[in-house]
C-alpha cells in the first residue's frame, strides 16, 4: 500500500514536468486556430470556439514557407550526406588501414575539432566565405555545415569500424580486393547502422542551425527555416494566431521525424552530446 | 598480406578531403582569428593596422563586455545549480517508475531536438506580456503584468528558463542511461538491509553516476560559452545589453559595424575563458570524481 502510492507520487511529479514540456506546445497549436490577439488573450488555455484553420493557409503564403522548407531539406540532407562521404573514407583509413604510427595522430588532431567552441570561429569563416564569393549562395552553409559535423563524424564511425572484425578484409585482400573495393563493398555496408546515427544527427544540426544561416545570406529567396521563422516573427508579430501556425509548421517535421526514429536520435544526440 | 591496405598513395587520397576542411575550417580560422585580434581592420580594405593589445584592453575597458561575461557565467551557475539537481531527480524518478517509463524519456527529449530559433520564438510568444501563456498563467494568482523579455530585472532569467526548458530533458535522458546501466544487485542488497529508497538513491545510485554528472556540467559549461542563438532570437541582447553574452556581444561589434579585429579579440577571449573553467573544473572538481568500477 505505501510503496503505490509511492508510486503515483513519482508519476504526479513526473506528469507535471510532463505539462511543463508539452503545454507550450499545446498553448501554440490552439492558439494557432484561433481568429486574432483578443481571442487568445481572454481564452488562454483552452480550444476556441469556432476553428480557424485558414491562418494555416494565410501562413503558408506570407511565412513563404514552402521556400525555406525546400531550402532547408536541401541544404541539410546534402551537407549532411557530403559529410558522412568525406568523414567514412577518412574514418577508413584511420581504422582499416595499416599506418598504425600516423592514423592515432590524426584522429588526436581531429578530436581538438570537437573541443572548438565553434560560434567564435563565425567571423574567420564568414571572412573566408566572402574571398570565395560564397556569401549568399548556399555554398556559404554547405561547405562549413559539412566541415563542421566531420570531427563528430569520424569520432563515431571510428568507433564503430574499429569494432569491426580484421579478418573480413584480410579476406577480401586474399580474393584480390584493392583498398577502395573493401571500403566500399565491404566496410560501408556493415557501418550503415552507426552512418544512419550519424545522418540523423547532422541532419538535425544542420536542418536546425541559426548563426551561420543568419549571417551568412541576405537573399530572401535562399533563407532557411529558423532565419525565415524569425524573419515572419518580425514582420508579423501582432498576428499571434497567424504566427502560432507558422511555428507549428516549422515544429512538425521534426516532430514527425522524432516519433519515428526516436530510439536512433535518442542514441546519436546523446553519444554525439559533445557536438552539442 | 596486407599490401592492398598499405598503399600510401589510396591512404592520402581517402584522408585528402577531411584534411583539406579540416584546416580550411578549424586550423585556419583559430590562426586567423588569433592573428586579427592584434590589429585593428575593419574586414575588407587592404590596410591592416598592428595594434598589439588595444582590443584587448578596449574589451577590458568597456563594461558592456563585462555584462556579457557575468551572463555567461549565469548560463553556467544556472545550469550547474537549478538544472543539474533538476536533472538527478527526474532521472531517478523515470529510472524508479515502471509504467510509462518510455513515455516520460520521449517527452522529456523531445525539446532538444527542436530548433533553438522556433523554440525562441515560441517562448517570446509565452512571454508576450498581454495575451502570452505566462502572465495569464501568473494572473490566476494574483500577480501582476511582468515585461518579462523588456525588463532588465526579467530579461536574463527569462532567457535561463527557455534554455532550460530546451536543454534538461537532453541531460535527464544521458544519466537515465548511466542509471539503467547499473547492476541491479547494488540496489537490492541495500535494500535486503533495509536501506530506504531515498538512502539508496543518496548513497549508491548518485555516488555512481558522479562521472556522467561530470559530463553534463562540462557539455553545459561548452553549451553556456558558445550560447548565442537563442539571446538573438529572444532578446537581440537588449533591453540595451542586459542580456548580452560573449558571442552576441563579438557580432554585435564586428560584422555590422566592419570592426573585424576587434570582434576577433572577443573570440580569441572566448577561447581563452572557456580553456580557464575547464582546466579549473578539471582540478578542482573532476579531479574528485574519479571512474568508479563495479
Amino acid at each position: 500500500m505505501v510503496k503505490k502510492i509511492k508510486s503515483s507520487m513519482n508519476h504526479v511529479v513526473l506528469l507535471a514536468y510532463l505539462a511543463v514540456i508539452l503545454f507550450p506546445f499545446l498553448f501554440v497549436l490552439f492558439s494557432s486556430v484561433k481568429a486574432n490577439n483578443v481571442e487568445i488573450a481572454s481564452n488562454p488555455f483552452g480550444l476556441p470556439t469556432e476553428f480557424k484553420f485558414s491562418n494555416y493557409a494565410d501562413a503558408w503564403v506570407n511565412a513563404k514557407i514552402s521556400t525555406y522548407f525546400l531550402n532547408s531539406l536541401y541544404i541539410a540532407v546534402v551537407a549532411s550526406v557530403a559529410t558522412i562521404l568525406i568523414a567514412s573514407m577518412a574514418s577508413f583509413a584511420i581504422t582499416r588501414m595499416r599506418f598504425n604510427k600516423l592514423s592515432p595522430w590524426l584522429f588526436q588532431l581531429i578530436l581538438i575539432g570537437i573541443l572548438i567552441p565553434g560560434n567564435a570561429l563565425l567571423l574567420p569563416i564568414y571572412n573566408l566565405m566572402r574571398q570565395f564569393n560564397f556569401l549568399d549562395t548556399h555554398w556559404a552553409l554547405l561547405v562549413p555545415y559539412t566541415a563542421n559535423s566531420i570531427p563528430f563524424t569520424i569520432v563515431i564511425l571510428t568507433a564503430f569500424m574499429r569494432s569491426l572484425p580484421t579478418e573480413i578484409e584480410e579476406a577480401a585482400v586474399v580474393d584480390g580486393l584493392r583498398a577502395h573495393s573493401i571500403f566500399v563493398k565491404i566496410i560501408m555496408p556493415l557501418t550503415v547502422p552507426a552512418l544512419v546515427t550519424v545522418f540523423i544527427v547532422n541532419f538535425l544540426g544542420n536542418w536546425n542551425e541559426f548563426l551561420l544561416a543568419n549571417y551568412f545570406l541576405s537573399e530572401d529567396s535562399l533563407k532557411t527555416l529558423p532565419v525565415g521563422m524569425v524573419g515572419f516573427r518580425d514582420a508579423y508579430n501582432i498576428n499571434y494566431a497567424q504566427m502560432s501556425a507558422g511555428i507549428v509548421y516549422s515544429v512538425v517535421p521534426v516532430m514527425v521525424i522524432y516519433a519515428i526514429l526516436q530510439e536512433k536520435i535518442i542514441e546519436g544526440l546523446t553519444a554525439g552530446g559533445v557536438k552539442g | 598480406m596486407n599490401k592492398a591496405l598499405r598503399k600510401p598513395v589510396t591512404y592520402i587520397l581517402f584522408l585528402l578531403p577531411t584534411l583539406f576542411l579540416f584546416t580550411l575550417f578549424f586550423i585556419y580560422p583559430v590562426i586567423n582569428a588569433t592573428y586579427y585580434s592584434f590589429t585593428s581592420w575593419n574586414g575588407i580594405s587592404n590596410v591592416v593596422k598592428f595594434t598589439g593589445l588595444a582590443n584587448y584592453s578596449r574589451a577590458m575597458n568597456d563594461p558592456n563586455f563585462w555584462i556579457a561575461v557575468k551572463n555567461n557565467g549565469l548560463f553556467i551557475l544556472f545550469s550547474v545549480f537549478i538544472q543539474v539537481p533538476i536533472i538527478i531527480l527526474f532521472s531517478l524518478l523515470i529510472a524508479n517508475v515502471k509504467k510509462l517509463k518510455g513515455l516520460y524519456k520521449t517527452a522529456v527529449f523531445a525539446p532538444s531536438v527542436m530548433s533553438t530559433a522556433v523554440i525562441g520564438i515560441l517562448w517570446g510568444f509565452i512571454y508576450e506580456p498581454d495575451i502570452g501563456l505566462m502572465n495569464n498563467f501568473l494572473g490566476l494568482f494574483g500577480i501582476d503584468k511582468i515585461y518579462w523579455l523588456s525588463d532588465r530585472s526579467w530579461a536574463m532569467i527569462s532567457i535561463l528558463i527557455t534554455n532550460g526548458w530546451q536543454w534538461t530533458g537532453f541531460y535527464i535522458v544521458m544519466v537515465l542511461a548511466a542509471i539503467i546501466s547499473i547492476p541491479k544487485e547494488l540496489d537490492e542488497a541495500a535494500m535486503i538491509d533495509g536501506a530506504t529508497g531515498w538512502q539508496r538513491a543518496r548513497k549508491i545510485t548518485v555516488p555512481l553516476i558522479m562521472p556522467i554528472i561530470s559530463v553534463v556540467i562540462m557539455l553545459s559549461v561548452a553549451g553556456a560559452m558558445k550560447a548565442a542563438d537563442i539571446v538573438l532570437v529572444m532578446t537581440k541582447g537588449g533591453p540595451s545589453g542586459a542580456t548580452d553574452v560573449m558571442a552576441t556581444y563579438m557580432l554585435k561589434h564586428s560584422i555590422k559595424s566592419f570592426k573585424y579585429g576587434f570582434g576577433n579579440s572577443i573570440a580569441v577571449l572566448i577561447f581563452i575563458f572557456t580553456l580557464i573553467i575547464t582546466v579549473l573544473y578539471q582540478l578542482l572538481v573532476a579531479k574528485r570524481t574519479e571512474r568508479i568500477e563495479y
